[in-house]
Formats: structure tokens, C-alpha cells, sequence
């Protein structure tokens, strides 16, 4: 067990973060930390848009990252989990990224 | 189109192709009900309960595959409704549950009847949407028909303020044509080096089985699996969720696996060499202890979620996508292979399974022993409805010993014909889901197998059901107590029989059902059985009760012995295990 930092890239609106906060507690993980806060600057996020091809607005999207102790197979769990939630846009741990559904071997978040 | 909001959500209900909607009315709904009250393209069903609602539609959904709509009021209209959401969110069935909601300027004040229905449901939706604006309703209704019927299917709710739907306010409509959602892309068809690996690993098993559950049924594939197997032969077996299909008369197939398994299908699954995962999940139900589960099997698995596989049991080749396009992508393969295919090869594995079923197989006679001198099966009762309705008929149950009876004695050949609450275990799904069940297929038998536990919880739809004139068939197995918590009080309790008797109170359900109009059978011998169940199939403008008392100390096997048992750690029957 050690503490691992997820990141997810998801829709800024409301609700969505209770659906985050939500599913931990129903899935039986723990959450150590938690922050969110609205992206302003999205130039480190420029691949997400191309992707989605889509243009990102100001206020549009928020950042969370979520620090959580637990094993290898739990984390790859939660990471699943929280990708199907229908507002996740990314999810990234220390190994991989699901972009819009679709797994990636980094981080790239 | 200038439409006010009430309108725009019916009109929106129509453009999606809805036929019925199931719900009942209230305070914060009655704008929507004045405009359902308006058209005519759609039938709202009335039901006595809301949880009878969610149920029907349930039915209506499993049994169409199209999505069931669901419409209820405010605080206990939405709660009421919450058992009926999670039973379609554990079995992943399309549902959209619409529910009114106070006026926005009284959310969260307590006002009456208000309930943070979003926030109740949140753990059992696939996604909830609340309608902040009229000029949203139509894209929102798109999106959570997309978002219900797409992926790995499951409820949507919408909550929608009593103010939003008010019919002085008007605003342009149009229905969307197209529905895109940029954080959801569920997968659609396998990576092809997937599907390459799967058929080399098809062509090398020795003793191979598939394991094919609800997702099959979901995705609409068992013409794919069927043809599947007319290339490579493999035994098959298929969860509760899964049961027809793959046709359970053709030899190939092995029978339900899991607790109340066959013994040839757990027997199989544990000695394999490959096992096929095809659309089901590995639930407790099914493995026994994980860690003990198919030593030393090759585990493919075929899901369109990726947080199923790999939850329970580690896969060793991960199929993702919907499961009928990655089952047409290894039949296009597996064609070119044909001459690879080596069909000796595993018919020592079909010999052996063959004994495997010889010597502790189901017994699928008893219902020849009409002599008084025993108490009647509930085992017969389950193997006469079969026969007197052609084994083509929908068969709904409900939760219990009776579930696991016609699970294991009712063939189906055909998928979306069995309709039981398999995930979630609720009670009183029975009577409501083959109401759904009965209104999309008037023309066709549908059979409700239940027991006088469980038809008690939603009985209040009996009087639905002559509302609407729907000629269901219901087969109450009578054993005067919760016959599967009595079962494992015998097994794991010594015998102490804890609240799980009511013989003294049940009500005389013949009289009961007669109340409501409907036609009451009651049956206590063997002698009077079958001409009981078929006299029941001839009535055919009439729903039918036949409350059958069977014998109360009858237990369901085999029976997986846990904890810490293995899939071939079986009780075969009383005080006699494997």
C-alpha cells in the first residue's frame, strides 16, 4: 500500500463532484486528500482538445487531484471506476490515462 | 415550434419512439400529467405502487430491449421508486426515471414532499441529470436515452422542478437529430490483436467452456455466440442473468453454473483449460472463493466495461467492446481457420462431462410421479408449466427458492424470455415485470413463478393488472415460509427457524385474486397438477393465480458449499456433498 495522486480532467458542473467523492465511499476506498479547482490555463491540456477536437472555455472544466492509499489491483479499480463516470473527460494515475474511455499507457496528466 | 416545458418533455418522450410510460401521479408532476393527459402516441400505465412502476418498465425493457420510462412525483413518488432503479442498475437494463421535483425557488427548504432524489440515487445510476432550464429538457431527454441504452446499459434519472414544466411559459422546440457527449465514449468494436490471441487460444484448448451472462443478451449476440459454436463445439454454460442465450436444449449445454448450479456445469468450469467470459462478470455467485476459482484456466473475457474485467478474476486476454461486434470479429476469423480446428480434440472433455451429468445432473422427470403419497415438488410444478406452455413462454420470478427452481427446470431457447431481478435479488419483481412484459407482447404467453413470500410485496399490482386486462399467469409456489432463508437456517443454523414463518396469516389467495377479478386455482395434491396448470393455460382473456402448496422441507441443489469451497465443493443434496 502506498499513497498514490490521481488526476481527472472533468465537466464543471454541478453534481459531478459529489459523483467523484460519491463513489469512493461506495466502492470502500479512502480519500487522503482532495482538491479541485476550475482550469484557466489550458495550454498543458492542449492535446485533450485536439483529441476531442473541441475548444475548452474558461470555466468549463475542472481539475481534481486526489490522493488515495492503496494496493496495485485496487488502483487500477478505482481508475476504471471513475472512468466510467459520464462527466470524466481524464483520469490519469502514476501509469496510465483514460482519455474519453480509451486507455494510455503514461501518465499524461 | 413554441411548446411550454410540460409539453416539451412529452413531446420529447414521443419523438424517442416511447410507447408506455409507467408511473403514478402527484403534486410536482401534475403539469407533465396535464400534457400526458393532451396526446395520444403514448400509453401511461397506472400502476398501485412506484416501485411497481420501475419494475414493469424493467420488464417491458428486458424483455424488448428497448428502454423502459418510468414517471413518478417528488419525496416518497421518487423513493418508492429507488428499489426498482437499483434492480435495473445491478442487472445493467435501460431505464430512464423521470421525477418531479419541488419548484426551484423551494430546493432546499424542506418544503413539502421534496427529496434529494439526485442525491438518493446517485449510487445506483448509470447518470442523473437535473433540469435547470425549459430551453435543456429536449437535449437532456436525448442525452439520457443515449446514455441508457449505450455501453453497458443502465438507469438514467431526470429530475425536473414543478416551475419548469409549467404550461404558461413557452419555448422554441426542436428535437435533437444526433446526440454527442465528449466525455462518453463507450468501446464499440475489440482490438484486433485481441481477437487474434482469443482464436489462437480457441484453437489450442483441451478442455474449453463458455461462460456466457447478461451482457450477451444486452448487446443482442446470441445469434453470434450460436454461431460460434457451430464452428468450435465448446460446452456452454450461461449465468442466471444469461439463461437462453444459447438454447438450452441443444446438447452442448451444460445448464446454469454459480450457487445453485448444475453439478456438470460447476465441474466443467472448475477443471477447464480455457474459459470464455462472454458479457458476464465473475460474481460471488458464480466463483465461490476467487482464489479458488478454475485453477487452471486461461481466462478470456469479453465486456464493453473495462472496470468489470479484471475485478474479481485476473483475465489473461481482455475483449473490449460490445460483445456482438467482438463476437462477429472472431467469427469472421475463426471461419478462415475451419480447417485448423481440430474437433477430436476435445471430445474426451465432452465425454467426460457427459458422465459429469449422468451421474449428478438435474432430474428432469419429476413431474411424472403424479401419485398423492408424496407432497407436491416445487422441482414438478416448474417441469409442468414448461411442458403445458411449450417452453416458449416469458417467464418472470421473483426472488427465492421458486427463482432457482425455474431457473434450473425451465428451458429457454431464446434470450430476453426469462426476466428475474438477478444481480440486486428483489423481491417482488415478479408480478409487476411481466406486466411490462405482457403490454409489449400482448399476443404472447407470459408466466409469472413466484412464491407466497414474495408475491406479498408488490401484490397491490393485481389490481393493475385488471385495469388493464393483462391475462399473466401466475404460479404461486406455496411452501408457507421463506423457503431459502428457512434453507440456509437448516444448513448453517441448526434448524432455527427465525421469523420465516407466516402459515397462520396468509391470506386465502384464491379469494384474494377473485377480489380483483381475476381467476384463483388452488392446488395441493399431485393428482390435481397438471390438469390444474394446463387448465390455467386455456383461460386465455383472464389473469390466473394458481397457488400451489408444495412441500415445505423441499431444498434447492446442488448448492456451492461455502465459505472457503471451490466450484466443485457441491452439496448434492441433504447432508450429502461432493
Amino acid at each position: 500500500m502506498i499513497e498514490r495522486q490521481l488526476t481527472l480532467i472533468m465537466e464543471n458542473k454541478p453534481g459531478a463532484l459529489a459523483r467523484v467523492v460519491g463513489l469512493f465511499h461506495q466502492r470502500g476506498y479512502n480519500i487522503d486528500s482532495l482538491h479541485v479547482d476550475p482550469i484557466d490555463d489550458f495550454t498543458q491540456y492542449k492535446f485533450i482538445e485536439d483529441e476531442l477536437n473541441i475548444k475548452f472555455s474558461m470555466g468549463e472544466v475542472s481539475r481534481l487531484i486526489i490522493k488515495t492509499t492503496v494496493g496495485d489491483a485496487l488502483m487500477r479499480q478505482i481508475l476504471r471506476q471513475i472512468n466510467k463516470l459520464i462527466e470524466v473527460i481524464a483520469v490519469s494515475d502514476n501509469e496510465s490515462t483514460y482519455l474519453k474511455g480509451i486507455l494510455r499507457d503514461e501518465n499524461l496528466l | 415550434m413554441k411548446l411550454a416545458g410540460n409539453d416539451i418533455l412529452i413531446q420529447s418522450l414521443i419523438n424517442e419512439g416511447v410507447e408506455y410510460i409507467f408511473g403514478y401521479p402527484g403534486g410536482a408532476a401534475l403539469h407533465i400529467y396535464d400534457s400526458i393527459f393532451q396526446q395520444k402516441e403514448m400509453q401511461h400505465i397506472l400502476v398501485r405502487h412506484e416501485q411497481g412502476a420501475t419494475h414493469a418498465a424493467d420488464g417491458y425493457a428486458r424483455a424488448t430491449g428497448k428502454p423502459g420510462v418510468v414517471m413518478v412525483t417528488s419525496g416518497p413518488g421518487a423513493t418508492n421508486a429507488i428499489t426498482g432503479i437499483a434492480t435495473a442498475f445491478m442487472d445493467s437494463i435501460p431505464m430512464v426515471v423521470i421525477s418531479g421535483q419541488v419548484q426551484s425557488h423551494l430546493i432546499g427548504t424542506d418544503a413539502f414532499q421534496e427529496t434529494d432524489m439526485i442525491g438518493i440515487s446517485r449510487p445506483i445510476v448509470k447518470h442523473s441529470f437535473t433540469v435547470d432550464h425549459q430551453s435543456n429538457i429536449a437535449q437532456i431527454i436525448k442525452e439520457a436515452f443515449h446514455i441508457a441504452t449505450s455501453g453497458r446499459q443502465g438507469p438514467v434519472v431526470i429530475d425536473i422542478p414543478k416551475d419548469l414544466t409549467n404550461p404558461d411559459d413557452l419555448f422554441d422546440y426542436e428535437y435533437p437529430k444526433e446526440v454527442n457527449i465528449r466525455s462518453y465514449n463507450p468501446p464499440l468494436d475489440p482490438e484486433t490483436s485481441q481477437i487474434e490471441r482469443v482464436v489462437e487460444a480457441i484453437l489450442n484448448a483441451n478442455q474449453p467452456v463458455i461462460y456466457a451472462g447478461g451482457g450477451t443478451i444486452s448487446s443482442n449476440a446470441s445469434k453470434e455466440l450460436i454461431e460460434l459454436n457451430s464452428y468450435i463445439n465448446f460446452p456452454v454454460t450461461n449465468t442466471l442473468m444469461g439463461l437462453g442465450v444459447y438454447p438450452a436444449t441443444d446438447d452442448k449445454f451444460l445448464g446454469m453454473l454459480g450457487m445453485h448450479g448444475t453439478f456438470q456445469a460447476n465441474m466443467a468450469m472448475h477443471n477447464a483449460d480455457l474459459i470464455l467470459a462472454i458479457g458476464a462478470r465473475f460474481d460471488d455467485r458464480i466463483t465461490n472463493t476467487p482464489d479458488k476459482f478454475a485453477p487452471n484456466a486461461q481466462i478470456v473475457h469479453f465486456d464493453v466495461d473495462h472496470s468489470s474485467v479484471s475485478k474479481i478474476i485476473e483475465a489473461d486476454i481482455a475483449v473490449f467492446g460490445q460483445v456482438k461486434n467482438s463476437l462477429q470479429a472472431i467469427n469472421s476469423l475463426i471461419k478462415e481457420r475451419l480447417n485448423d480446428i481440430d474437433k477430436s480434440k476435445i471430445q474426451k472433455w465432452h465425454s467426460q462431462i457427459a458422465e459429469w451429468k449422468n451421474n449428478h445432473g438435474l432430474n428432469h422427470d419429476l413431474y411424472k410421479d403424479e401419485s398423492d403419497i408424496k407432497p407436491i415438488l416445487p422441482q414438478a410444478v416448474v417441469q409442468h408449466i414448461y411442458h403445458a406452455s411449450k417452453g416458449n413462454a416469458f417467464v418472470t420470478s421473483d426472488v427465492g427458492q421458486h427463482q432457482m427452481f425455474a431457473a434450473q427446470y425451465y428451458h429457454f431457447d431464446e434470450p430476453r424470455k426469462w426476466i428475474n431481478s438477478g444481480g440486486l435479488g428483489t423481491m417482488g419483481f415478479g408480478l409487476p415485470s411481466a406486466m411490462g412484459v405482457k403490454l409489449a407482447y400482448p399476443d404472447e404467453e407470459v408466466v409469472c413463478i413466484t412464491g407466497e413470500g414474495s408475491i406479498q410485496m408488490c401484490i397491490q399490482e393485481l389490481s393493475t393488472c385488471s385495469q388493464y386486462k393483462l391475462p399473466i399467469k401466475i404460479f404461486n409456489i406455496n411452501n408457507l415460509s421463506l423457503g431459502m432463508v428457512k434453507q440456509w437456517q437448516d444448513m448453517n443454523y441448526d434448524g432455527r427457524h427465525s421469523s420465516i414463518s407466516y402459515e397462520d396469516s396468509l391470506p386465502d389467495f384464491k379469494g384474494l385474486v377473485e377480489s380483483y377479478g381475476h381467476i384463483g386455482i388452488k392446488i395441493t395434491k399431485n393428482s390435481e397438477l397438471r390438469d390444474g396448470i394446463e387448465k390455467a393455460f386455456s383461460i386465455k382473456d383472464k389473469l390466473v393465480f394458481v397457488d400451489v402448496y408444495v412441500d415445505p422441507n423441499e431444498h434447492v441443489y446442488p448448492m456451492l458449499v461455502a465459505p472457503n469451497g471451490s466450484l466443485k465443493d457441491m452439496w448434492l443434496s441433504k447432508g450429502n456433498k461432493t
